[in-house]
């Protein structure tokens, strides 16, 4: 499957969920410690060819296509801001919005799958604020974390709930029309990074640490993880739950690799890629084409591969 | 349908996100949003955004506009409970009502429950204890004074305090991403490594760590069982104190959680610029730790990271990148990382051109310097001074920048000499110079050692003493390590090619905790007699004791194939790059061969240290102290062993057996202390750290960690006594 190389190091990679052949790239130079960055627009073909790319002067930490317009995109830069991409435009008409309200990185963005009229964005300024793509400034600021919030995830079924993952060791879930969070899942004892929802079970949660392992939680009754999966060497970076089957799991971790579970089975680990010569930071599964996944990490490289084949093989 | 039901799995939310009204959920919804038309308007109105059909009845029967009435926008200015919402809190709590407080106990207790995925078999690779603290100190030192003589900024970086803002706090997050299992300090510390490479100082605003979970999970708690909307006044207050409160062992944190509660207008902003105004003072007195050693420490962190036995470690650029910084390779100009155009190691002068010219000669220094401590202190004097004697001194700055930086040296000595700038005016002068010289030296022998060349000590009393080397010998069998160092140095110098004098003077320096000084006269010694045995030994394990395995592994392969027994092991031709398993494997032949030879086990506990590998490794030391008892240096071993195995109440019985052994054993007396405050028995580990210093007082490492359990041990009081260095006094305070 095709390979594609970005001049800076890849942090974040998303599919389109429009068009089975596109999907677009976050990418942040020296690592994101300090530099530019840039989103790149991928056409999936024989070979990936770039539809698009838009530099900005500080890296692009993560991204998210608009549900509700195919040639949006919604891109989390770190130097706080939220910046909106239209496709259809030329380069020179773009970002369409720039929306700065967060004090510090911005770390993730999500838009809202069930509605589609909203977006979450996720800083390490330890908030995460609500937005429209219409509106110039935030709708809400939900700030109770205590230390960086670096991902949240909108319910697949519920249009006003979401959950959050941060560095201050919890997870919390919150409903919009709450004035606080609903609830906090004190997941693992050490910093959360990532988590993601269960896209057929919609009290399923997944979390992933720095303690290197995945954690699957139902709200329901959080006192115990359903599961806990372990065998990333080191911080898991993503969690992402498979959008056709319920209790397939993708992950990405600093220990280079990209790995498949399922939480149901006893021996959690599908497969496990290490295609990566860096740290994996980003994953995706394609909403479009069942077992397509896609990968990105600091080698400067995004793999498109179908499971179950060699993401290295041409 | 309540709230309860959705989150217990109802039947009724079965159907998804549709915003029908056979779903409560969607009928809310459509309630409270109104107003898809009006959204799509707007959308409309960003430049060509074109609606796909996918999103077609989302917004189906409304009216509204959309902005006002998305669900939680009015909880921005104005919070209310709202019924719907109530209840689906209500739905979480309801589930388990009487076990909360077996949940709050799994809380407090997590092990009972949480799975532990650190307690395994960890594949954390950070250096051992012995490293981490020395990671730890240096951060703890420039703390106190961070940064060279100019650390303001290097010109050739030209980063804006925002760059080095965000290299401090990107990294920071990032360390603690990769270093999960290690300290605060020692990530700190990591950090730190790296950013003063950089010249940046990395622990003055740096995003501070993780607050404390546990208060916060009172507050967590009470907010889930619904005790939020109780008397609001002091418990008000209190859980926000609580919720606030941080670690209280960093002053740092405190003022930015202060910051972050009130505001950057409060004192804390003025403390903290108080504290930089106290922090540049310290770094014109040049109390400040040389930037040579920091780039060594950032080195250190690339080793750790190079440690990782797994060869996508080896070959991650981003840790070529960090070792790259490490080596001053990599510098930073308009927000880029540049290859720098750095002297090659070795040229000392070079460096330190680069170092301390480039516009801020110490000259310039000294102008600055005049100019920020205005009306105070000793500038103030030498102004006075200055006056009384009229044109002298005035040419003599001018005479200052004009002279290269070699030559000021001498110009001022002379000019001390001469009695130019008078006596008591010129103390504080001279004082600053003297301290400067200082610097300078310990920077020189830094920079020298770290290269393997040897440093003498000036003043040498048994230079012209008959013979030196027997001297040396006794002085080293009463274990008067520092007094046989110098009777072994005198020797070396009358001697150059005594290989047993390099020897016994590499042992000196590494029983004294000084590995840097006793490679460099093992390598002497080496040169001499490329055979000894001893030699290539003790070789191997201070490289080992300074994590560079591929030198340790290059003496411990050469050690078997000089050996007359193990000779036929290894293959005569050394391969190119020696890999770890070849050796460790070559070494278990030949323990196989000779299971009696002490020397083998050690080397394999040795190599086994290298991979992390503590239980063989104590079981080879073990064995081996079965065929050598006495063998001092072997019980230090097992405790080193042992403290690195987080076993550190035995570690105390090895070493007490080698203090046993050798009374005036300071490495031992030293690891005793770090294996006390390793389990927060800090009182205890002053008085061994003291003991280790009274036997041997330039054991600077040692200073270092006593400051540290001065600290832990909230004993400030005695802080000036050890920054003095005042030996007596801490003796009588903390006797053994």
């Amino acid at each position: 499957m095709p390979v594609y190389k970005t001049p800076f190091n890849g942090y974040s990679v998303k599919f389109s969920p429009f068009y089975e052949n596109q999907l677009a790239v976050a990418t942040a130079q020296n690592f994101g410690i300090l530099g530019n960055g840039r989103l790149h627009v991928l056409q999936l073909g024989p070979t990936v060819t770039e539809r698009a790319s838009f530099d900005t002067a500080d890296g692009v930490y993560d991204l998210c296509w608009s549900e509700s317009h195919d040639s949006l995109i919604v891109a989390a830069i770190a130097d706080g801001s939220l910046k909106i991409y239209d496709l259809s435009l030329p380069p020179a008409a773009n970002p369409i919005r720039s929306l700065h309200e967060h004090a510090r990185e911005c770390h993730g963005v999500d838009f809202n799958t069930v509605r589609k009229d909203s977006f979450l964005s996720a800083s390490w300024d330890d908030t995460v604020k609500l937005w429209t793509v219409d509106r110039p400034a935030s709708v809400r600021t939900f700030k109770e974390h205590a230390y960086c919030v670096y991902s949240a995830a909108w319910n697949p079924r519920h249009a006003d709930v979401f959950a959050s993952a941060s560095g201050d060791c919890t997870a919390r879930i919150w409903d919009v029309r709450e004035p606080g969070s609903t609830m906090i899942l004190p997941a693992h004892e050490f910093e959360i990074l990532s988590c993601d929802w269960n896209k057929y079970d919609d009290c399923i949660i997944a979390t992933a640490s720095v303690d290197k392992s995945i954690k699957v939680w139902d709200v329901r009754n959080y006192r115990v993880p359903v599961a806990v999966l372990n065998g990333h060497g080191y911080a898991v970076r993503k969690v992402k739950f498979s959008p056709h089957r319920g209790s397939v799991i993708a992950s990405c971790s600093y220990d280079m690799t990209v790995c498949l579970w399922d939480y149901m089975v006893e021996d959690a680990l599908i497969t496990r890629y290490d295609h990566h010569t860096e740290f994996a930071v980003g994953v995706d599964m394609s909403v479009l084409v069942e077992g397509l996944l896609a990968s990105t990490g600091w080698d400067e490289l995004v793999y498109v591969w179908q499971h179950g084949t060699d993401p290295r093989a041409v | 349908m309540a709230m309860r039901d959705l989150v217990s799995g109802g039947a009724a939310c079965a159907v998804p996100g549709s915003s029908s009204s056979s779903n409560p959920l969607g009928a809310l919804a459509n309630a409270l949003i109104g107003s898809s038309s009006k959204t799509q308007e707007r959308l409309r109105e960003i430049p060509t955004a074109t609606a796909t059909t996918s999103d077609g009845n989302l917004y189906a029967g409304v009216g509204e506009p959309f902005t006002a009435a998305l669900p939680g926008s009015e909880l921005e200015h104005a919070l209310y409970p709202n019924a719907q919402g109530s209840e689906f809190l209500q739905g979480f709590r309801s589930m388990d009502q009487n076990r909360f407080s077996d949940a709050w106990d799994d809380i407090q207790n997590p092990q009972s429950h949480f799975i532990q995925p650190m307690n395994g078999p960890t594949n954390f690779n950070g250096p051992p204890q012995r490293v981490l603290s020395n990671f730890l100190h240096s951060f703890l030192h420039s703390g106190q004074g961070s940064a060279p003589f100019g650390p303001t900024s290097l010109p050739v970086l030209g980063l804006s305090e925002g760059d080095k803002q965000c290299i401090r706090d990107r990294s920071s997050i990032m360390a603690r991403h990769l270093f999960a299992d290690k300290s605060e300090d020692f990530i700190h510390a990591q950090v730190n490594a790296l950013l003063s490479s950089l010249d940046i100082d990395g622990d003055i605003r740096a995003r501070g760590p993780i607050p404390g979970r546990s208060p916060e999970l009172e507050d967590y708690w009470n907010e889930s069982q619904g005790m939020k909307p109780g008397p609001h006044g002091a418990d008000g207050w209190v859980s926000e104190f609580t919720q606030h409160q941080v670690p209280r062992d960093d002053p740092n944190m405190w003022i930015q959680s202060f910051e972050r509660q009130h505001g950057a207008n409060g004192w804390a902003s003025e403390f903290e610029h108080e504290q930089s105004q106290l922090v540049s003072v310290d770094q014109m007195r040049g109390s400040n730790i040389p930037s040579l050693a920091a780039m060594e420490q950032t080195r250190m962190l690339a080793h750790t990271l190079a440690q990782n036995n797994d060869p996508k470690f080896q070959n991650s650029k981003f840790l070529q990148f960090v070792s790259k910084m490490s080596r001053g390779e990599i510098g930073i100009e308009d927000n880029q990382f540049k290859p720098a155009a750095f002297s090659a190691p070795g040229n000392w002068a070079t460096e330190y051109e680069q170092q301390y010219s480039g516009g801020r000669s110490w000259a310039d220094q000294f102008s600055n310097e005049q100019l920020s401590h205005g009306p105070h202190g000793w500038a103030n004097e030498f102004a006075a001074e200055r006056e009384l004697h009229g044109g002298t001194e005035n040419e003599w700055v001018n005479e200052f920048s004009k002279l290269n930086v070699n030559d000021w040296s001498e110009e001022f000595e002379r000019q001390v000499a001469d009695g130019v700038l008078g006596d008591g005016s010129a103390d504080n002068w001279a004082n600053a110079y003297d301290e400067y010289l200082d610097e300078q030296a310990s920077l020189k022998q830094k920079s020298d050692s770290s290269r393997g060349v040897y440093v003498f000590s000036d003043l040498n009393p048994y230079v012209g003493h008959p013979n030196p080397l027997k001297e040396g010998q006794e002085l080293f069998r009463r274990g008067l390590l520092s007094e046989a160092v110098l009777a072994l140095e005198a020797e070396v110098l009358k001697n150059p090619d005594n290989s047993e004098g390099w020897r016994l003077l590499g042992v000196a320096h590494a029983e004294n905790d000084d590995d840097q000084q006793a490679i460099a006269a093992m390598m002497r010694a080496q040169e001499v007699d490329p055979a000894n045995l001893e030699v290539l030994l003790a070789l191997g394990v201070s490289h080992t004791n300074e994590l560079e395995q591929a030198a340790a592994l290059k003496y411990l392969y050469s050690w078997l194939r000089q050996h007359p027994k193990y000779g036929a092991i290894a293959s005569p031709d050394q391969p190119e790059n020696l890999y770890y398993a070849d050796v460790a494997r070559l070494y278990n032949d030949a323990a196989k061969l000779s299971p009696d030879d002490a020397d083998v086990h050690i080397v394999l506990g040795v190599l086994y240290n290298l991979s992390r590998e503590y239980d063989k490794a104590i079981e080879a030391f073990q064995t081996a102290l079965k065929l050598k008892p006495r063998d001092y240096s072997l019980w230090n071993k097992l405790g080193a062993t042992q403290a690195n195995s987080v076993q550190s109440a035995d570690a105390i019985l090895a070493y007490q057996q080698a203090l046993d052994l050798k009374p005036n054993y300071v490495r031992a007396w030293a690891n005793m202390g770090i294996s006390y405050a390793n389990q927060g028995m800090y009182e205890d580990s002053i008085r061994y750290y003291v003991r280790a210093l009274a036997m041997n007082p330039k054991a600077d490492n040692a200073w270092q960690y006593l400051r540290i359990s001065l600290s832990c041990a909230s004993r400030n009081d005695m802080l000036e006594a050890c920054d003095s260095r005042n030996l007596d006094f801490l003796q009588k305070e903390f006797p053994l």
